[in-house]
C-alpha cells in the first residue's frame, strides 16, 4: 500500500479543455491526485471525457486551464518524448502502432526512445516479452501473430519503457480470456513495483477486480470517486445508470440477497459466507 | 438453411487450415452462436459461410457449403448477398460511402440487386422499422455513434431480405451503450424468427440472445448444443472462453453454500 | 436533398465542367491576367454564392502551398534565361524573369487549386456516382474514383492516431529535423498497411451487398438537371475551342 504523504504521482488542478475550433469542453475543471503505486480505473461512456484526460498525462494534449503534474513536473514544461520517460500511454489499436519486422524489434523502439542501452534495454525488452506471454515469438513478424497476441504486444512495447505511470486505453477491447489474464497479471506485477496504473474500460467486472480505485466521469467531470465497493453500490446505480452504465452483476446479486456491496465475485461469497 | 459438409479451409499462402472439416447446419429460426479463443477460426466460418471465402478473400476450400440444399459453390458473391448477410465488427468500413442519408444507406443493397423502386422503398422502411432507426433516417451516417452505425450495418442487411444473418463480433469495438443497442436490436429480431449466427467473445451477450452456442478450438467444433448447457460447463475455460458471469457467480455462491432461493435471484433480470 | 445554396444545388455534372473547363483555360492561357479573372469569376464568386468563401480559401492553400513554395523557389533562384538579377546568394542568383515565370505558374496553380477546391466542397460525393450512373457510367468506376479521394480524410485521421501512439513511445516529433526524418518509418508503415486492410474490409462489405453484380442499380433519386444547365455545360466546352481560337488570330492578347 502507499503512504498516505507521498507525493502523487500524477496531479490534475482545475484541468479544463476545450477542442477548437468547434469550442467543446471536454474536461471542465477537473481536479484529481493519483499515489504512486495506485490502480485507477476510468469508466464513463465515449465522450465524457476520459480519453481527452489520459493524454493529458503524457503531454499529447495541453491544458485550455489549470495545471498537469507528473511526479511533480509540470508537463507543459516538457515536451512528449520527455514525457514518454515517466508516462507509458497504451492505445487500443495495436494496428496503429506496429510497424517493426519482428516482435523484438518492435518492443525495443520504446525504451530506446527513452535512452535505453545494451544489457539494459536487452533485460528490458525480455521482462516485457515475459510478462505479456510473448518470449516465444521474439521473432515472429507482428502480422503473424493474432489480433489478441498483437494487442499484448503493443502493452509489452511500452511496458519494456519500464515508465512510473502506466496508463492503458481499454485493455480488455478484443482480448480472449488468456489475454485478459496476461493483462491483470502485467497490472498486478505493475503496481508491486510502485508503479501507478491507470487505465480505461468498459469491462466493469474487469475493473472491480482489478482496480482500487474508480473515477466514474461524464460531461467532461468526475462524477464519482472511490473504492469498487462504494461506486457500484446500490446508492450510486441512478447515477451510473444516467451515464449508461452496469455495475457488475456480482453487485446487483449481492443487493438482491440483502448482502450489501460486493462489486466483485469474490466479495458475494465473503459476504454470503460471513452471512451464513 | 445453410450447411457445411466437411468444410477444410486455407487462407492463400498458409500451409495450416484455418478450419479442419467442419460440419454444422443452421437452420431456419436458429440462433447460434460461436464462441473460441482468439484465432480459433471463428471469423474464418463467417467468411466461408458468406461466400467471400475463397471467393473475394482468396484460399482454397474442400468440402461444400449448401444454401437451402444446394451447393453454393457456382453462385458469385453478389448472387450469395440476396441468401446470407455478414457484418463485422468495424461499423465504420461497413458504410458505403456513397449514402448521404441512413435511408440511402439501408437501401443500398437493394438497389444493388436492381430490385423495382417500389420494393426498394418497402424494404427499406420494414429494415428500419425492425432495428428501431426510424428516427435516424435522415442522418449523415458518417456521424452517427459506433452503436448507431452497427444498426444500420445491420438493417442494411435486413433490407436484403437474407435467409440468414452472421454477425462478427459486431460490438467488438462498441461502448457499453452500444453493445446494448445492438444485443436488444438482435433479441427482438430473434424474437421475430430471424435466423442469426452470431460470433461474440462477450458470453453474457451469446447467453442472453442465443438458443444454440458452438465453440471452435484450432479450425474444428469443440462442443454444439443448447446454450445453457454448452456455456455452463466446468470445461470452457480450457477452451478460452470465460463463463458469462451469471454461470460463474452460480457456481461461486453454491460452492459457499447458498441455498436454491438465494441461487433463484440470478435468474431474475437484476436492474 | 435540398442544398444549403443554388451553387450546392448545381448539378454535379455542371460542377465538375466548370472545375475542369477552368484549369484547362488556366494552363492554356497562362500569364496573370488570365488566370485572375478564371479565379475570380469561376472561383471566388460562386464560393461567394456558396458562403464557403473562407474555407475554399483555407482549402486551396493548404492543397496548394507545398507546390507553390517549391516552384517559387526552384524558378526564383534556379531560371535558366534568367538575366536580370535582383538578389544574390552565393552563387545562386534570383532573377527577375524566374520571378515573372514563377508568378505565372502560381497563377495557374491558384486557379487550377481553386477551381478543384469549389468543386470537392460543393458536391458530396454520393451526388455525384448517383448523377454519373444516371447517365450511363458503370457504378463501379464512378465508386473507385470517388472513394479514392474519400480514402484521404480517413488517412489523415490514422495517421494522426498512429502519430499520437508513436510519440507516446518517446518518437521525437518535436525535435530536429533529421529525428523527424528517421520518424518518419513509424509512421509511414502503420498508415499504409492500414490503410490497406480498410480497403481491404471495405471490400468484402461491398461485395457482400452485391455492388460487383452486372447490370444497372436500381437508383432511388439523382440529382436533378435542368435545361439551363444543359445549355450552360455546353457553352462552356464551347469556350475552349472558342478562346484557343481567339488565342491563336491574336484576338485575345496574352
Amino acid at each position: 500500500m502507499t503512504p498516505p504523504t507521498a507525493a502523487p504521482a500524477i496531479s490534475l488542478e482545475s484541468v479544463s479543455h476545450v477542442y477548437q475550433p468547434a469550442a467543446v469542453r471536454a474536461l471542465d475543471e477537473v481536479s484529481l491526485q493519483i499515489a504512486p503505486g495506485q490502480r485507477l480505473a476510468l469508466i464513463g461512456q465515449n465522450g465524457s471525457g476520459k480519453s481527452t484526460l489520459v493524454r493529458h498525462l503524457n503531454g499529447l494534449l495541453r491544458p485550455t486551464s489549470g495545471r498537469v503534474l507528473v511526479d511533480g513536473h509540470e508537463t507543459v514544461r516538457h515536451t512528449v518524448a520527455d514525457l514518454a520517460h515517466r508516462v507509458g500511454l497504451v492505445f487500443q489499436d495495436p494496428d496503429r502502432q506496429i510497424f517493426a519486422g519482428s516482435v523484438e524489434a518492435e518492443v525495443a523502439f520504446g525504451p530506446r526512445n527513452v535512452g535505453m542501452r545494451g544489457a539494459q534495454l536487452g533485460s528490458a525488452v525480455t521482462r516485457a516479452l515475459e510478462a505479456t506471454g510473448l518470449a516465444d515469438a521474439r521473432r515472429t513478424n507482428p502480422y503473424d501473430l493474432g489480433a489478441s497476441r498483437r494487442k499484448l504486444l503493443a502493452l509489452a512495447s511500452v511496458l519494456a519503457m519500464e515508465t512510473l505511470v502506466l496508463v492503458l486505453d481499454e485493455p480488455t477491447t478484443g482480448q480472449d480470456v488468456a489475454g485478459i489474464d496476461a493483462v491483470r497479471h502485467v497490472i498486478q506485477s505493475a503496481s508491486r513495483d510502485g508503479r501507478t496504473v491507470i487505465a480505461i474500460s468498459h469491462d466493469m467486472e474487469f475493473v472491480a477486480t482489478e482496480f482500487e480505485r474508480v473515477v466514474v466521469m461524464g460531461g467532461g467531470r468526475v462524477l464519482a470517486d472511490g473504492p469498487p465497493a462504494d461506486v457500484f453500490a446500490a446508492p450510486q446505480w441512478a447515477l451510473l445508470a444516467s451515464t449508461y452504465l452496469e455495475p457488475p452483476l456480482a453487485a446487483r446479486a449481492g443487493e438482491r440477497l440483502g448482502l450489501g456491496s460486493t462489486p466483485t465475485d469474490a466479495a458475494l461469497v465473503a459476504a454470503l459466507r460471513a452471512a451464513q | 438453411m445453410l450447411s457445411l459438409e466437411g468444410v477444410t479451409y486455407r487462407y492463400a499462402g498458409t500451409s495450416r487450415p484455418s478450419l479442419r472439416d467442419i460440419s454444422l447446419t443452421f437452420g431456419d429460426g436458429e440462433v447460434v452462436g460461436i464462441a473460441g479463443r482468439s484465432e480459433a477460426g471463428k471469423t474464418t466460418l463467417c467468411l466461408v459461410l458468406s461466400g467471400l471465402a475463397p471467393r473475394t478473400v482468396g484460399g482454397s476450400l474442400s468440402g461444400r457449403l449448401l444454401v437451402d440444399g444446394s451447393d453454393a459453390a457456382p453462385l458469385a458473391i453478389h448472387e450469395l448477398a440476396g441468401r446470407i448477410g455478414i457484418a463485422f465488427a468495424s461499423p465504420a468500413t461497413q458504410l458505403s460511402g456513397v449514402a448521404a442519408t441512413v435511408y440511402e444507406e439501408v437501401a443500398f443493397g437493394p438497389m444493388n440487386l436492381g430490385l423495382p423502386r417500389d420494393e426498394i422503398i418497402q424494404r427499406t422502411d420494414e429494415a428500419l422499422t425492425a432495428l428501431r432507426i426510424e428516427p435516424l433516417a435522415a442522418r449523415d451516417p458518417a456521424r452517427l455513434s459506433g452503436g448507431q452505425q452497427q444498426l444500420v450495418a445491420i438493417a442494411g442487411l435486413l433490407a436484403q431480405r437474407p435467409a440468414h444473418l452472421v454477425l462478427d463480433e459486431p460490438t467488438a469495438q462498441l461502448d457499453p451503450q452500444g453493445t446494448r443497442l445492438v444485443g436488444e436490436a438482435l433479441t427482438r429480431l430473434a424474437n421475430g424468427g430471424a435466423s442469426i449466427i452470431l460470433v461474440e467473445q462477450k458470453t453474457d451477450l451469446l447467453a442472453a440472445v442465443c438458443s444454440r452456442v458452438v465453440v471452435l478450438d484450432a479450425g474444428a467444433v469443440a462442443r454444439d448444443g443448447a446454450a445453457g448447457d454448452v456455456l455452463g460447463d466446468e470445461r470452457l475455460s480450457s477452451l478460452g472462453i470465460a463463463a458469462p458471469a451469471s454461470v460463474r457467480l452460480r457456481k461461486a455462491l453454491a460452492q459457499a453454500g447458498a441455498g436454491a432461493a438465494q441461487l433463484a435471484v440470478l435468474d431474475e433480470p437484476l436492474r | 436533398m435540398a442544398g444549403p445554396s443554388p451553387i450546392h444545388r448545381l448539378n454535379p455534372l455542371t460542377k465538375l465542367l466548370l472545375a475542369a473547363v477552368s484549369t484547362i483555360l488556366a494552363v492554356v492561357l497562362g500569364g496573370l491576367v488570365a488566370p485572375a479573372v478564371i479565379v475570380a469569376l469561376a472561383v471566388i464568386v460562386p464560393a461567394l454564392i456558396a458562403g464557403i468563401l473562407p474555407r475554399l480559401l483555407r482549402t486551396a492553400l493548404l492543397l496548394s502551398l507545398p507546390i507553390a513554395i517549391s516552384v517559387l523557389l526552384v524558378n526564383l533562384l534556379f531560371y535558366p534565361a534568367g538575366r536580370e538579377i535582383l538578389f544574390q546568394v552565393g552563387p545562386i542568383r534570383a532573377t527577375a524573369e524566374g520571378l515573372g515565370f514563377a508568378l505565372e505558374t502560381l497563377a495557374r496553380i491558384g486557379a487550377i487549386s481553386g477551381a478543384i477546391t469549389l468543386f470537392y466542397l460543393t458536391t458530396p460525393p454520393a451526388e455525384l456516382v448517383l448523377d454519373l450512373e444516371r447517365r450511363g457510367v458503370p457504378a463501379r468506376l464512378a465508386f473507385v474514383a470517388i472513394a479514392s479521394v474519400q480514402t484521404v480524410p480517413a488517412m489523415v485521421e490514422r495517421a494522426a492516431a498512429i502519430t499520437a501512439a508513436q510519440r507516446a513511445r518517446g518518437l521525437d516529433t518535436e525535435g530536429s529535423a533529421w529525428k523527424r526524418i528517421r520518424g518518419i518509418v513509424p509512421l509511414a508503415g502503420p498508415v499504409l498497411l492500414g490503410s490497406i486492410a480498410e480497403i481491404e474490409e471495405r471490400t468484402m462489405s461491398l461485395e457482400a451487398r452485391g455492388f460487383t453484380r452486372p447490370g444497372r442499380r436500381t437508383l432511388l433519386w439523382s440529382p436533378p438537371d435542368s435545361g439551363t444547365q444543359r445549355a450552360v455545360r455546353w457553352l462552356l466546352v464551347a469556350a475552349l475551342p472558342a478562346v484557343v481560337l481567339a488565342r491563336a488570330t491574336g484576338w485575345l492578347p496574352a
